[in-house]
């Protein structure tokens, strides 16, 4: 049995989708333009006083036809137990993180600080990254998020993360071309970034997922994102006048 | 309930689990003011950023964090706010927003926030995973606005106070025991650190909908060094909805008449110790009623059920003396659990 990069678990498409944001259109200040005033996307990536490139900014992939959001998804086998874990699950799990904030296509904004990288998401999470050293914990009291390290590889932004729980844990969102369907995960998932901000505009992530309880070997794919100009996040509160979840009594 | 006061609502609810006092490890806030023992140094002087202004920066536990709205007479209510808030408070508040695991927004009230202070932005991080973004790039409130839960801020600076403005508000929030807001809901805070371990707030609400006049309430913080937010997730196992069946005046059904002379024997201060500290608790006699007053909050009366037991907004009183006949402490009751107030005075 191997997961396509399909559509698996497509019952649990998550409500509506967050809007494309907006503070009546404000124009982000400081960024460079090009002679017409828009954003130059093909600027050369900021870079903080420490002369690490700034991750700063709104992103989003947008799952369109010319920027799908998941690219080089590699298929993988699950194990026994994985195999258990794909059987479809009874809906009712309405309204709850997905793990790994970036996955989903809802915009986020980074804020990269020296010694932190804040990532909100409009689906109205965050993310802290910690990068003042501290390891990761050894035994954490287990999140939908889980808990975030990072470390510079030259001008690639390394980010591990551990600690999720194993509730109807689920990588990914959407399904679609181009996206990545939805994707069981276990308590012991250990999950890997590497952010380089390319130019101005584009931002490449790739993710390395390590689950040997679900997959017998780690498996990955890469995101790459767009700058977003000119607008901000606006909230998605996923909760209300939530109607979806009692309609989803279908099984595969 | 996370031992806030003015908690009827939310304590009744007490929705799913709370959060938790958070940490990663115990892990030590690196560069943070010590004393010599290597405890942090909570009195030491606010910290500053490069252009000199306060480093807001840190986690903060809320100390006191209700609106005060309950200070306004009911003649500066509109009669429609006055009424929603009763049959609010009459179904203990079911329907509250939080009850649906929907963001408290502007009744935010308690748990660990982690403020992000940059130059042309703060970011105040809640443990429910909601956030806010307070812009000081210079931008405008927007006139028409999509109304949020969370609002929308700008901010500036006044010498070391940083004011923010905040509108945008969706009319779906809560105040504490169920007083309502418009989407005209203005809010000011003027935000001062006073010192490394403590930052006031003086919050102006404004909401000329629901509200004949603006009314002013003091918000305190207090830093909480090393240790880490935890996320709070309230859909995860969300199972108290079902259960929110009772009314207000269930209450009445089962009162009975103390004599004031007993009464009287329970009026003074008491303290119990919360999460966050001490909170005193001021009993007094009011109209024939026993009543409550927590950290200074405005008073509520409770009803007698015998006459050691009372009851408030769904929470008991139990008093009990010593074998002198003095009243020594009180036992309160609620969704947090039982909680011990002494006697003080």
């Amino acid at each position: 049995m191997i997961i396509k990069a399909s559509s698996y678990l497509a019952p649990f498409l998550l409500a509506a989708a967050p809007l494309g944001a907006q503070w009546l259109h404000y124009p982000t200040p400081g960024i460079p333009r090009t002679p017409d005033g828009k954003a130059n996307l093909t600027a050369p990536a900021p870079r903080t006083p420490d002369g690490k490139p700034d991750l700063s900014g709104i992103w989003q992939a947008d799952g369109a036809e010319d920027n799908p959001a998941v690219r080089d998804l590699e298929d993988v086998s699950p194990t026994s137990e994985g195999k258990a874990m794909l059987q479809p699950r009874a809906p009712g799990a309405p309204c709850l993180p997905p793990a790994i904030a970036s996955v989903p296509l809802s915009p986020f904004k980074i804020y990269h600080l020296s010694k932190t990288l804040v990532m909100l998401s409009e689906y109205n999470l965050f993310r802290q990254i910690f990068m003042d050293g501290r390891p990761l914990p050894r035994d954490p009291n287990p999140t939908w998020l889980g808990y975030s390290v990072g470390r510079w590889d030259g001008d690639t932004l390394v980010v591990d993360t551990n600690g999720f729980n194993s509730e109807r844990g689920i990588i990914g969102g959407r399904s679609g071309s181009g996206r990545l369907g939805p994707r069981p995960h276990s308590g012991a998932m250990h999950v890997v970034e590497r952010f380089r901000r390319r130019d101005f505009g584009h931002m490449e992530v790739q993710f390395t997922i390590d689950d040997p309880k679900v997959y017998e070997r780690p498996w990955s794919f890469r995101e790459d994102v767009r700058l977003v100009p000119d607008t901000e996040l606006l909230e998605y509160i996923c909760e209300e006048n939530e109607k979806d979840f009692q309609h989803r009594v279908g099984r595969q | 309930m996370n031992g806030r006061t003015g908690s009827f609502l939310l304590g009744i609810l007490a929705i799913a689990t709370l959060p938790t006092p958070a940490q990663w490890l115990n892990y030590p806030t690196p560069g943070i003011p010590r004393t010599r023992d290597g405890k942090p140094n909570l009195t030491a002087p606010a910290p500053k950023v490069a252009d000199g202004k306060p480093d807001l920066s840190g986690i903060w536990a809320l100390t006191t964090g209700a609106s005060g709205v309950r200070q306004l007479k009911p003649s500066e209510i509109k009669p429609w706010a006055l009424e929603l808030a009763k049959e609010r408070q009459e179904s203990l508040g079911k329907d509250s927003p939080a009850g649906h695991c929907l963001p408290d927004g502007p009744g935010h009230a308690g748990g660990l926030d982690r403020i992000v202070q940059t130059p042309p932005l703060i970011l105040i991080l809640h443990e429910d995973l909601t956030y806010r973004q307070i812009f000081l790039d210079g931008r405008e409130l927007s006139k028409d606005p999509n109304p949020a839960w969370m609002g929308y801020s700008v901010g500036r600076w006044e010498g070391d106070t940083l004011v923010v403005e905040s509108a945008g508000y969706n009319d779906r929030t809560w105040f504490e025991f169920g007083y309502p807001h418009t989407e005209s809901l203005r809010i000011t805070e003027r935000i001062r650190r006073a010192d490394f371990g403590h930052i006031t707030v003086d919050v102006t609400y404004s909401d000329p909908g629901a509200y004949e006049k603006p009314w002013t309430a003091k918000r305190e913080m207090q830093y909480r060094p090393d240790t880490e937010l935890l996320e709070y997730v309230c859909a995860e196992n969300e199972k108290d909805r079902v259960h929110l069946v009772g009314k207000l005046s269930d209450d009445g059904k089962n009162a009975v008449t103390v004599p004031l002379q007993i009464l009287r024997e329970y009026v003074g201060t008491y303290e119990r110790q919360i999460p966050k500290g001490p909170q005193e608790i001021k009993v007094t006699v009011e109209e024939g009623q026993l009543t409550l007053s927590f950290a200074g909050d405005a008073p509520w009366r409770a009803t007698a059920h015998s006459e050691t037991t009372f009851t408030a907004f769904g929470t008991r009183y139990e008093f009990f003396k010593n074998d002198k006949g003095e009243v020594t402490h009180f036992l309160m009751i609620d969704g947090s659990g039982p909680w011990i107030a002494d006697r003080k005075k």
